[in-house]
Formats: C-alpha cells, sequence, structure tokens
C-alpha cells in the first residue's frame, strides 16, 4: 500500500499499525498520531467540517514530506492518511503511523511530519457552525511548530 | 433575489447581457432513468432493437445543449466549446445516471443547456428502450455545478458525507496540466481554490497566453486584474501560488498550458 492516501471514507488506525509492522521484528516503536473533529474551534458550536484539497498536489506534497521525514530519522514504515469532504464532530481527520527501530526517531518523525503537513499540505478546513460557515484561519502557532525543525536538525 | 427573467412589470423578457465582462463558464447536471433490469441487461449487451442506445442518446445530448435556445424562450443562443454526455449503468439500481458538462467563456451561464442535455438524453434512453419497457421512469434531473460569472460558484450539497469538495477534477496522483484551458489559443490555465474561490467568486479561467506581457506569475496577475476587476482580491491577504502543483512565486516563470493555482493558507490536519 502507498504511504500516502486522501480519502472520503474513514480509516482503522489498528488496522493501519498492524499493515504497517506486517511480519517484521526489526521494528522496535511504532507511534501513531490521530486528529480528530473538535466541535469547538473559531466559535464554540460545530456542527460540521467541510475538507477541500488540491488533487494531485496533495498527494505529492504528503509524498515530499514523508521523503523528508525519511531523510531526517532512520525510519521503517510511514503511512499518512487524510480525510477530505463533509465530517462530523468526533470523526477522524488525519492518520500518521511511523514505525522506527528506536522510538525517538518514531515519536520526533510523527510530530514532524504532522506539523509540515499542517503547513505544506493544501488542505483547507470550512467549519460549519450554528452561527454560520467560514474558512478557518491559518495559526501562527502552526508555523512555529514548523518552524522547530529548521533550527534542531 | 429577483428573478431575472421578468421586468419591472412583470413580463418576461430577454436579459441583456451585452455589458457583463467575458469569463469561463461550466456547468454539470445529472439525471436518472430507471428500467426493468432486464431492459438495463439489453442496453448494456447492446440487444435493443433501435441500436446503440447510449451513443445515440450522447449525440441526442449534445445537440439538445446546442439547441436549448430554440426550446427554452428567454434563453441565448450560446457559442458552447465544449459539451459532454456521460453515463453511468447502474445494475444494482436498475437504472442509467446520465451526467452532462458544458463550458463557453462567455457572457452567460450555461446551466440550462447542461440540464437540457441531461433531460434530452434521458428521453433519447427512453425512446430507444421503449419497445421492450414502458414503465420507465425519468427523475432526479438537477444541476450539480456551476461556476463563473457574477452570481459566483454553485455546488449543490450532496448530503452529509457524500462527494468531498475537491478543487478541479484531477485524480488522486494525476496532474491536469492545462488539459481543462477551455480556449482554441495557447492558455494557462488559472484556479483558485477555496477561501479564495469563494471570495472573488471565480473558480477557473483560462487566459490566453499572448495576453501576458511577461511570461511570470507576477505578468499572470497583471492580466488577470486587467481582465477582471475582482482579481484585485489576489493582492488582500496572503495568496499563496502553485504552478503545475509545485509552489511558486511572482517570479516564477510560465508557459503555455501550465495550470496556476491561487489559494489561501493551507488549514488541514
Amino acid at each position: 500500500m502507498s504511504r500516502v492516501r486522501v480519502q472520503q471514507q474513514t480509516f482503522d488506525p489498528g488496522a493501519v499499525q498492524r499493515e504497517v509492522l506486517g511480519e517484521r521484528t526489526d521494528i522496535g516503536a511504532v507511534v501513531s498520531f490521530t486528529g480528530l473533529v473538535r466541535d469547538f474551534n473559531e466559535r464554540p458550536d460545530i456542527e460540521a467540517l467541510s475538507l477541500e484539497h488540491y488533487p494531485g498536489m496533495t498527494e505529492s506534497a504528503l509524498e515530499s514530506i514523508a521523503d523528508e521525514a525519511e531523510s531526517r530519522w532512520p525510519l521503517q514504515g510511514i503511512r499518512v492518511i487524510h480525510r477530505v469532504g463533509r465530517l462530523a464532530p468526533g470523526d477522524p481527520i488525519v492518520l500518521v503511523v511511523v514505525a522506527s527501530a528506536h522510538r525517538r526517531a518514531a515519536f520526533e518523525a510523527c510530530d514532524f511530519i504532522m506539523d509540515y503537513l499542517k503547513t505544506r499540505a493544501p488542505f483547507w478546513k470550512k467549519e460549519h457552525s450554528a452561527s454560520g460557515d467560514y474558512w478557518v484561519a491559518e495559526r501562527e502557532t502552526d508555523h512555529q511548530d514548523a518552524r522547530r525543525w529548521e533550527t534542531s536538525s | 433575489m429577483s428573478l431575472t427573467h421578468l421586468n419591472a412589470r412583470g413580463e418576461a423578457h430577454m436579459v441583456d447581457v451585452g455589458d457583463k465582462p467575458e469569463t469561463h463558464r461550466e456547468a454539470s447536471a445529472s439525471g436518472v432513468i430507471h428500467m426493468q433490469h432486464a431492459t438495463l441487461a439489453l442496453l448494456a449487451d447492446g440487444g435493443l432493437p433501435k441500436g446503440d442506445v447510449l451513443a445515440t442518446a450522447r449525440i441526442a445530448g449534445i445537440q439538445a445543449a446546442k439547441r436549448t435556445h430554440e426550446l427554452i424562450p428567454l434563453c441565448h443562443a450560446l457559442p458552447l466549446s465544449k459539451v459532454s454526455v456521460a453515463f453511468e449503468l447502474d445494475e444494482a439500481n436498475a437504472c442509467v445516471r446520465v451526467t452532462a458538462s458544458c463550458r463557453l467563456t462567455g457572457r452567460t451561464g450555461v446551466e440550462m443547456e447542461a440540464l437540457t442535455a441531461v433531460s434530452v438524453a434521458c428521453l433519447t434512453l427512453y425512446d430507444m428502450c421503449k419497445a421492450v419497457d414502458k414503465d420507465m421512469e425519468i427523475g432526479e434531473i438537477h444541476l450539480d455545478a456551476k461556476s463563473g460569472g457574477r452570481s459566483g460558484d454553485y455546488r449543490r450539497d450532496m448530503g452529509l458525507g457524500e462527494a468531498p469538495i475537491v478543487t478541479g477534477e484531477g485524480e488522486a496522483g494525476e496532474v491536469t496540466l492545462g488539459a481543462r484551458c477551455g480556449l482554441d489559443e495557447p492558455c494557462v490555465l488559472v484556479k483558485c481554490l477555496a477561501e479564495l474561490r469563494e471570495r472573488l467568486g471565480v473558480g477557473e479561467v483560462s487566459v490566453p497566453f499572448e495576453s501576458l506581457e511577461r511570461a511570470d506569475v507576477g505578468g499572470l496577475k497583471a492580466a488577470l486584474k486587467a481582465m477582471d476587476p475582482r482579481f484585485a482580491g489576489l493582492e488582500e491577504g496572503r495568496v499563496l501560488c502553485a504552478v503545475n502543483q509545485v509552489m511558486a512565486g511572482n517570479a516564477t516563470p510560465l508557459t503555455a498550458q501550465d495550470e496556476v493555482a491561487f489559494f489561501p493558507p493551507v488549514t488541514g490536519g
């Protein structure tokens, strides 16, 4: 299976993790991050979320983030799944699974992939709240998080 | 909201579109014809007495789109740049789903053309199959999406959990390099994504390559602003750019058939 998937349907983090591990016994650590749709964000009463993306560019952006992670840490497996379409609060939206021989690489690479995904992959969120629809604005904290990886390596 | 086809006295009249700017217009519509399972099987196997049903219905739909102004009283005659009609045989639900899309660069929308194409394609399917099935039923004819023009983009709400909001027709992992340029001359395909598309009221537009004073992104922005004042909005807030799906800046050079996307900062994850 490819490292990167953009899809409408939901995903099963456990199944994806088992698939990354397969029959291998050289993996010592696997870190999995699942992002969920919150019912509060810029406004307190979010009923749904629409995710738009730029087909083609999205996949290549995620692939190059995965490449970058592999060049920085010794990794034995990466999966990135991001959903698009209309989602409800509580729905899983993004999954990153990273496997490595040692935990530090797996933790850091997973953190890195999420930070770069949030600032570089062409996804846009529109929130549907009781008081109207609006596009989510970028956050400076996401950029600060992504910049951590520019100085520390 | 008012009905533009009625004048101040409530009488029907044709809207004067002479002063509207020309923009890239696109509309898609769909409909369904339900039939017996046996009829659908015959249709799929080419076993119906009148011959190739789908090819005939496709031509009928295309012809109908071109002649919409003869059928619908207040429609303008439009030089459509593209009409496509597609069929999807749904065996589980014993029906044929018909979709049509129409395109032009002009002053008026093409949703009536797309709806007419779907309607006539469905009627033709009925005519081609009626010898074996008179219970067929045509339904669910509606506009799916339209883009271009002052009234902004429209996308039918497909309901919770259905069709994602995505931009363009590209398949996963596929790069659509200017394949959808709507002009005959060499051009650059411009896409506005997400919040920017809604703010400017423009989804896609083709820009003649010759109209660029400088063959780079900065030159394209200048040409867009000269073409349509709404593109002044490209300078408001932080607007990012990708050329052929790779991040780019004002100095990035362009060639004909490039795809250039403008979009707001990303907010995924």
